[in-house]
């Protein structure tokens, strides 16, 4: 009996410690989540009729959302930018890089840093920096590049918007694949390989008989923490078209603050705000689920 | 016939060599011309060598009021909530990872899934709440403050003040900066706890004494991806500051170069090459630790 007392003595002093980190995720993460679902079905605007008396509209956000081609149109834009750069270039060019580093070629950890310097680039800078390489017509670096090899250039956010925001984030994002994935690479044990070889295994069917399959579970939690990571991307894009031309990058993180900052229709952009967050929860479960964390 | 495989193997060398090379470049071509562009005299917006190196356009920055201003700014409001998190998630994760309760397992699953949610979904529900926290200090400093009001509410203040800033910043690291520290005090034996309980120390001294100098890895694991990601935030200065005076380097820069008539590369390349600095320094630091926090934590 007195050990139980002392154990729930203890309890309540870790309960206080844990106190400081428990009230302002409450109060400034789970509290605004749902707020946004309230928000979201009221007509709060910051101008107009609607700024002075907000009223409860139901579900008329979510049908004029879902009404609303530019909506659909962002999630459209969404799903090419996480797909082109979180799923297919980060991952392709990352899992090359690392199986490259793998062979121990001269300087391979300066290739490492070089490959990795983008991770660290504040998302403003690395806008900025691709400003120069991509605007400005046949003055863009790329351009110039393109010229002195002898191929057409072109004003390329304006012509290929979105294949040009989805190939910086690949930039941003090779590194952390590649480290994630040489973490992977390492775990496979090489007596596998060796018995392979014995066999007589070229590396093509290493590739695709050992090397890809022992490594789906390492694959599987770097898509989807990619994939999550990638949704909530704003700064970059905003950085670099702030959504244009048109619509063409407006992925879903700019169209909930174009809605909402520059429209000012809160309760409106709250609606797509709810839609983002059910996406995001619905792939966190996932990943929570595929970590299968010991707690 | 031992000369095929290792011909074969030449190849793929040489393949990799290649292919490294040119991934490599790409990786690097804009950090090139960001560099090239601070230190030339009449910088432009591609990449080309230099008319005649110089330094004027870092010192131009010091110079002109406002770089000084961006930097301290991001600093000092970066700098206060990695000391936050630091202190939170150090308590916190030493509660999370001694504890039996019954409230351990679903918090640490909540704080994984608040990791996911886009911060843009967030931001006016946020603004709103931090609304109505400021016209409370407001009504409380107004009638004391008299003149000096507004110089007031740009420190306390949660709109248009560095402690609203502060605050955000330091509530948005810490789901990962608990899970660091968690983690990590998973790693740190309970008997040297036991000792000291043993010895008569109270909680506090076991804090001080026992588990501050046992924790300085992980917390300094956990402060280094707190101020990497704060340091890197440009959406919550976005919203929350509008007086120039308050101005970090992210939305210094962003301004800056929206004025694309007017703009002055060199000055905008050096003020980007001092925004990243510091953040490459963290990153090579933090480097070791990344595999895990994908993980959940990084091991004690």
């Amino acid at each position: 009996m007195a050990l139980d007392a002392y154990q729930k003595r203890k309890e309540r002093q870790l309960l206080k410690l844990l106190l400081p980190a428990l009230i302002p995720l409450l109060v400034l993460t789970i509290y605004p989540a749902l707020y946004a679902v309230y928000l979201s079905m009221t007509n709060e605007a910051l101008t107009g009729v609607a700024a002075a008396r907000p009223r409860f509209v139901g579900a008329a956000n979510y049908f004029r959302l879902f009404s609303d081609t530019r909506f659909w149109n962002s999630l459209f834009v969404t799903f090419v930018f996480v797909a082109g750069s979180a799923i297919i270039g980060q991952f392709v060019l990352g899992f090359i890089s690392a199986m490259a580093l793998r062979r121990k070629v001269v300087g391979s950890s300066i290739f490492g840093a070089a490959i990795l310097l983008p991770n660290a680039a504040p998302e403003v800078v690395a806008g900025f920096m691709w400003i120069s390489m991509l605007a400005g017509g046949d003055h863009a670096t790329l351009s110039k590049i393109m010229i002195a090899l002898g191929l057409p250039w072109a004003d390329w956010l304006q012509t290929f918007p979105l294949f040009m925001v989805t190939m910086v984030n690949t930039w941003r994002g090779i590194g952390t694949a590649m480290i994630l994935l040489t973490a992977g690479l390492s775990a496979v044990p090489s007596e596998v390989y060796e018995a392979a070889r014995m066999d007589g295994a070229n590396p093509r069917q290493m590739f695709f008989r050992i090397t890809l399959p022992l490594m789906a579970p390492t694959i599987f939690l770097y898509m989807l923490i990619s994939t999550v990571s990638t949704i909530s991307v704003f700064g970059l894009v905003y950085a670099l078209t702030r959504g244009g031309p048109g619509n063409a990058t407006e992925v879903i993180s700019v169209y909930i603050y174009n809605q909402s900052f520059t429209t000012f229709q809160l309760g409106y952009g709250a609606a797509g705000a709810v839609v983002a967050l059910l996406i995001s929860l619905t792939l966190g479960i996932g990943y929570v689920r595929s970590l299968k964390v010991s707690v | 016939m031992a000369g095929v495989p290792i011909r074969r193997a030449r190849a793929y060398n040489f393949l990799a060599y290649v292919t490294l090379v040119l991934i490599s470049i790409f990786c690097l071509l804009p950090f090139v011309w960001m560099a090239l562009a601070s230190l030339d005299t009449n910088a432009q917006l591609f990449l080309k060598w230099p008319d005649a190196w110089t330094f004027d356009n870092y010192i131009r920055v010091f110079a002109t009021e406002n770089g000084v201003r961006w930097f301290a700014n991001s600093l000092f409001t970066v700098l206060s909530a990695t000391i936050l998190v630091i202190i939170i998630s150090g308590l916190g994760g030493y509660a999370l990872s001694r504890s039996k309760a019954w409230w351990k397992q679903p918090f640490l699953y909540a704080i994984l899934l608040i990791r996911v949610l886009p911060s843009t979904a967030l931001l006016v529900p946020l603004y709103k709440i931090l609304l109505t926290f400021n016209n409370g200090i407001g009504a409380l400093v107004r009638p004391v403050a008299g003149e000096n009001y507004r110089t007031i509410m740009h420190v306390f203040g949660f709109i248009d003040g560095y402690l609203g800033l502060i605050v955000v910043l330091a509530t948005g690291q810490l789901p990962l900066a608990l899970w660091i520290m968690k983690v990590f005090f998973d790693g740190v034996p309970k008997d040297y706890e036991e000792a000291a309980i043993l010895d008569g120390a109270t909680l506090v001294q076991r804090i001080r004494r026992v588990l501050i100098p046992l924790a300085l890895p992980g917390l300094a694991a956990a402060g280094l991806f707190s101020f990497m990601s704060a340091w890197g935030d440009f959406l919550l200065p976005l919203i929350l500051l509008s007086s120039p005076e308050l101005q970090t380097l992210p939305i210094g820069l962003f301004r800056a170069f929206l004025r694309i008539n007017e703009i002055d590369y060199g000055l905008l390349a050096a003020i980007a090459t001092i925004y990243l600095i510091p953040a490459v320094i963290a990153f090579s630091f933090a480097r070791r630790f990344l595999v895990q926090t994908f993980s959940g934590g990084v091991k004690g």
